[in-house]
């Protein structure tokens, strides 16, 4: 009873979180108040004012317009790791977890081996492969995501395939394709939801990790994990440097993970 | 036993694929460990002599099967960077980083279960909501930066610790796992937020069931009914989660040993990789990797137990 | 219910508080020993032990204090007698003759024998492996053993500058695994390591010289460099050689800030082979839209000092500061000599960085938007440090990079010789005809003030022909607990920690 009446809750406030961060993300591509790039001497780790809101960098540069781009840059990276591996995920889980036998048991091998692979050597590689960028961060990330969807998919599939009204749709002849994908997918729907949104915000914090160890987006490129990495350097010096990426970093995956509970579907 | 055989086998396939892998990986990335051990002084004929010398220039499945041979033969060879045996190098790290992630595992079930429970039971409540949003923060906080700030804030302002002054466990036992203590919680928060999350769902999920209802209505009293049926069912995916949190932390330590300067297997792996050591690399992922498996092994067995209906096939 | 869930919660406090104190105990307890100290350095000494083989800059910093040659290098860039107790230079530079000296002896208790002496120089020269490990021992015709107290070493070709070279560490023939176990004759012996983790050493009683002061050094290994400030104020170490400018702000009176140079030629390094970086016009295009200044003003707060040239100032002898100004900031110039070279809507390239050093990937940024205003697009792009030996220094596969490059020993050549166009370390592929004729006559000439003028003449055709967009020589920051005293800088890339001692 209780939880009915907080997911209400989770949905406006969660609606109204990623609206705005929406919204400030959106502006941030056509506007920014300073050049975010830019660099200005006098102003190095210049703090709050009416001319910097959220105070400037070690180089002088201003943070809002800063944040405002890199918000932008770590949600595209995380919205299209997110996206590979659902995506993918959701392919190898569903064959896998329908057909099983020997296509299974391989596929399920690949996956503990790139499972137990090190991220940052599977990040090197595809680095060295296609060279580095926000592009490639964004494919190896979303490389690195498919084991975890596909495991919760399979076993989702597993759990369904034997219901009896798939063991029915199967009697009346329909294909294996229809089956899979439109009785079965649409129950993996809550699970799969939760998965997004954890998922979402371990893309986050990967893009983060990555900036921390110098593979991430590329500087003077700013993403919310670079900045906060980059700020490490001066949390005596300039405090807010670090505090406003990393509120906005919060918002962002609270923002998600509250429509994503919100849009759970009442069991 | 059938089943702990079958599992074995596949985790030798396993291991067998992911040092392959790794060899191709190095094979493909930029660098190698002749112009790394010669740095700066490298010239084109002291970098060919030593590749040479290393066996770097046969083909790559020569030089794979070579490292497995010698590796079945319990020789893992030497480190192309330290110039030490790397059986000697692995062995002493690994009780480092088991007892980190020990230590955060324990950490994690003592915040998560109890949160969970009291949660669930005072759904919608403020504590509930209030332990909603510390979650989520958690979470969100990147765990270089949780690192950082646990640092500053038990470190340096409550001075509970001192930043930096690892012991080795040989050394100091008490001390090491004192130091270990904060590293440990930085790991196990975020852990422990998730954990909190799903058995709070779990509980609630489970309590709406008829069977809950049945002995509600039989005249059981609430408590009981929590800790006899409920609790025991609602853990199984706890514990899927646990397990799989377990192997994380062991894989995942990697950041965290970075931000405390602990001397473990990820910070031999991560220094291994940059220095394209790969006997080091090898050697450490098969240890992650065994001990992920075996982690994996154990949850399943102990599904078994929790709940005889799922017979481990 | 209520209490059952309020008693877990307490379990948890309960169990978090008693985790807290338990790590409160061993908290601080290092003791008070009067003559020992924590050294924190960023990297561990991942490399060979061996003085002759090891190649990191990190490592040779510390086996300095293991290792010594017949001479040594003194911190005023001098040289003085070590294992040999006298020395004398002959025909011009074509024969040395050294002294060994009495009473020497190595960490495991032997004495240095003329064997000893010549089997390490033999080690060196050894070219069977292509080249010899030090690359001017090429020039040695002969290492002989005169009688048990004196060597002589002949070279080919006479080189006045060959006692540089003598610094070479002598070590004991007897030692069978000198990659992980060091035996030298200075004033600390090794005595065990951890990797990562640390790597400890103890002063060695029956050193020959002026003993040590502090017994016992431990080195250790800080990997996250946003944590030393608190790693020093909370005493886990007591010396940092190389903090920032940022963090040396932050340190509290607790602590020294000595204040010296890293003695490296920071540079836009350009790959002289490449299009447009071909043409010295655009090369010096570049070179008029920096301003060193600024740079050093974003990256260390002003600190630092300008470059014009493959040189440092630690290197007094041969140090130009006039060459600073031979660019100084013109944008209008610069543009002109953009649309000479026929680049008048600018160009793009790519800034190689290596991904482990902060200045660098700090000076790069400011370096991009310099150059956004002479319409010149520059992209940085972060590379492991091992990628950017194989791809940048060996196979030359870059357009620009920003590093620092230090001198090995004390000589101009250190600095000099790779730019000669024939010179294996010449990553930077510049070629220029009077620099081979200029550097060819420095080395070969026995009058010390004529080689150091053809030097200098090499660093003023390297600043004309803007081989690179020269910068500065980046300022190193010691951090040292006030309980200690007595840090000196050296001309090179070393620490003497011999010389610390305890603050009165």
């Amino acid at each position: 009873m209780h939880d009915k009446k907080r997911k209400n809750y989770n949905l406006m406030v969660g609606g109204i979180i990623t609206g705005l961060m929406l919204f400030f993300i959106l502006v941030g591509i056509f506007y920014t108040p300073y050049d975010p790039n830019g660099m200005d001497a006098t102003a190095k780790f210049a703090g709050i004012s009416f001319k910097h809101p959220m105070g400037c960098d070690n180089f002088g540069r201003d943070v809002l317009s800063r944040v405002m781009k890199g918000a932008g840059t770590t949600l595209g990276v995380a919205a299209g790791t997110v996206f590979i591996g659902t995506f993918f995920g959701v392919i190898v889980g569903a064959v896998t977890g329908y057909f099983g036998g020997i296509l299974d048991e391989i596929l399920m091998r690949v996956n503990d081996a790139i499972f137990a692979f090190p991220s940052i050597l599977l990040a090197l590689v595809f680095i060295s492969l296609l060279g580095s960028g926000t592009y490639q961060v964004v494919i190896a990330l979303g490389i690195a995501f498919i084991p975890s969807f596909a495991r919760i998919v399979r076993s989702e599939f597993i759990k369904y395939k034997n219901m009896d009204y798939i063991k029915n749709a199967r009697l009346q002849g329909a294909w294996h394709l229809r089956i899979m994908f439109v009785h079965i997918l649409p129950n993996t729907f809550t699970v799969l939801m939760s998965a997004i949104m954890i998922g979402f915000n371990n893309a986050v914090l990967a893009e983060a990790g990555m900036s921390f160890l110098g593979i991430g987006v590329q500087p003077p490129q700013a993403s919310l994990g670079r900045m906060l990495s980059e700020a490490q350097s001066y949390l005596f010096r300039a405090p807010a440097y670090a505090i406003f990426p990393g509120v906005v970093i919060i918002l962002m995956v609270l923002g998600f993970s509250l429509l994503g509970d919100a849009l759970k579907r009442e069991e | 036993m059938k089943y702990v055989g079958k599992k074995l086998l596949t985790m030798i396939l396993t291991l067998f694929a992911v040092t392959l892998f790794v060899f191709l990986a190095f094979h493909v990335i930029s660098g190698d460990p002749a112009t790394s051990m010669l740095g700066t002084e490298a010239t084109p004929a002291r970098i060919s002599a030593l590749r040479e010398e290393l066996g770097l220039n046969d083909p790559v499945l020569v030089q794979y099967g070579r490292w497995a041979v010698n590796f079945l033969k319990g020789d893992m060879g030497t480190s192309y960077s330290y110039r030490m045996p790397v059986g000697d190098m692995v062995s002493d790290k690994i009780p480092v980083t088991m007892t980190l992630t020990i230590l955060a595992f324990f950490m994690m079930v003592i915040i998560a279960i109890p949160l969970g429970i009291y949660t669930a039971r005072h759904a919608g409540g403020v504590v509930d909501r209030t332990i909603y949003i510390i979650n989520q923060v958690i979470m969100a906080v990147p765990p270089f930066f949780s690192g950082i700030l646990i640092t500053l804030l038990f470190g340096r302002i409550f001075k509970l610790f001192t930043p930096g002054a690892y012991v080795s466990y040989e050394k100091d036992f008490l001390g090491f796992v004192g130091y270990l203590l904060f590293p440990a919680l930085a790991i196990a928060l975020p852990k422990a937020a998730m954990a909190v999350k799903l058995l709070r769902s779990s509980v609630i999920g489970e309590s709406k069931l008829d069977y809950v209802r049945t002995a509600y209505s039989r005249g059981n009293r609430t408590r009981d009914v929590l800790y006899l049926h409920v609790l025991k069912n609602a853990l199984i995916p706890v514990v899927t989660f646990l397990g799989m949190a377990l192997a994380d932390m062991i894989a995942g330590s990697i950041i965290i040993e970075q931000v405390f300067s602990i001397p473990g297997l990820g910070r031999i792996l991560l220094t291994s990789i940059s220095n394209r050591d790969y006997p080091v690399v090898l050697a450490v992922i098969v240890c992650i990797a065994v001990l992920v498996l075996v982690v994996n092994m154990v949850v399943d067995l102990i599904y078994g137990l929790i709940d005889p209906r799922i017979s481990v096939e | 219910m209520k209490r059952k869930g309020l008693k877990s919660l307490l379990l948890v406090f309960v169990l978090t508080t008693l985790a807290i104190a338990l790590s409160a105990c061993s908290g601080d307890k290092k003791a008070e020993n009067s003559s020992q100290i924590t050294i924190g350095i960023p990297q561990d000494l991942e490399d060979s032990l061996d003085p002759h083989k090891a190649v990191a800059a990190g490592t040779k910093e510390v086996l300095f204090n293991l290792f010594e040659g017949l001479v040594k290098p003194a911190s005023d860039g001098s040289f003085i007698p070590a294992v040999a107790s006298a020395y004398e230079e002959t025909e011009g530079g074509r024969i040395y003759t050294f002294t060994l000296r009495d009473g020497v002896k190595f960490h495991d208790g032997s004495m240095v024998t003329a064997e000893d002496v010549k089997f390490s120089l033999d080690k060196c020269a050894d070219a069977s492996a292509g080249e010899p490990l030090v690359a001017a021992f090429s020039n040695i015709e002969s290492i002989t053993i005169e009688d048990e107290k004196t060597i002589v070493v002949t070279l080919k070709e006479a080189d006045t500058e060959f006692l540089a070279y003598m610094t070479t560490a002598i070590i004991p023939a007897s030692n069978e695994d000198p990659d992980t176990n060091p035996i030298g004759t200075g004033p600390y012996k090794y005595v065990s390591r951890s990797p990562q983790e640390n790597f400890i050493v103890e002063k060695f009683d029956e050193y020959w010289g002026e003993p040590a002061n502090i017994e016992n050094v431990t080195f250790k290994i800080c990997s996250n460099a946003d944590s030393i400030v608190m790693d020093l104020e909370g005493g886990s170490i007591d010396m940092f050689a190389r903090v920032t400018a940022t963090q040396a702000e932050e340190l509290s009176d607790q602590f020294d800030i000595l204040e010296g140079t890293m003695n490296l030629v920071q540079a836009l390094y350009l790959n002289n082979a490449e299009t447009p970086f071909d043409d010295v016009k655009v090369r010096q295009a570049l070179c008029y839209a920096i301003d060193p200044a600024e740079i050093m003003l974003m990256v260390s707060d002003g600190k630092g000092t300008e470059l014009g040239s493959s040189m440092f100032p630690s290197f007094s002898k041969y140090y130009m500061e006039e060459l600073n100004d031979t660019y100084n900031q013109d944008i209008e110039k610069a543009k002109e000599l953009l649309k000479e070279a026929g680049y008048e809507d600018g160009f793009s390239f790519t800034i190689t960085v290596p991904s482990n050093y902060q200045p660098h990937i700090d000076t790069a940024q400011v370096l991009v938007e310099e150059f956004k205003a002479i319409g010149v697009d520059a992209e940085i792009q972060l590379i492991e440090w091992d990628s950017w030996l194989s791809d940048v220094y060996q196979n030359r596969q870059f357009q620009s990079t920003v590093v620092g490059v230090d001198a090995s020993n004390l000589t101009a050549a250190a600095m000099l010789q790779r730019f000669t166009s024939d010179s294996s370390k010449n990553f930077i592929n510049f070629s220029n005809e009077d620099y081979d004729v200029a550097f060819d006559k420095a080395i070969s000439s026995t009058d010390d003030k004529e080689k150091t003028e053809y030097y200098k003449e090499c660093e003023r055709i390297l600043s004309e022909d803007a081989a690179n967009v020269y910068i500065q020589d980046l300022p190193e920051f010691v951090a040292l607990n006030k309980k200690y005293t007595g840090y000196e800088f050296y001309p090179l890339y070393v620490q003497d920690i011999a010389k610390l001692k305890l603050a009165e």
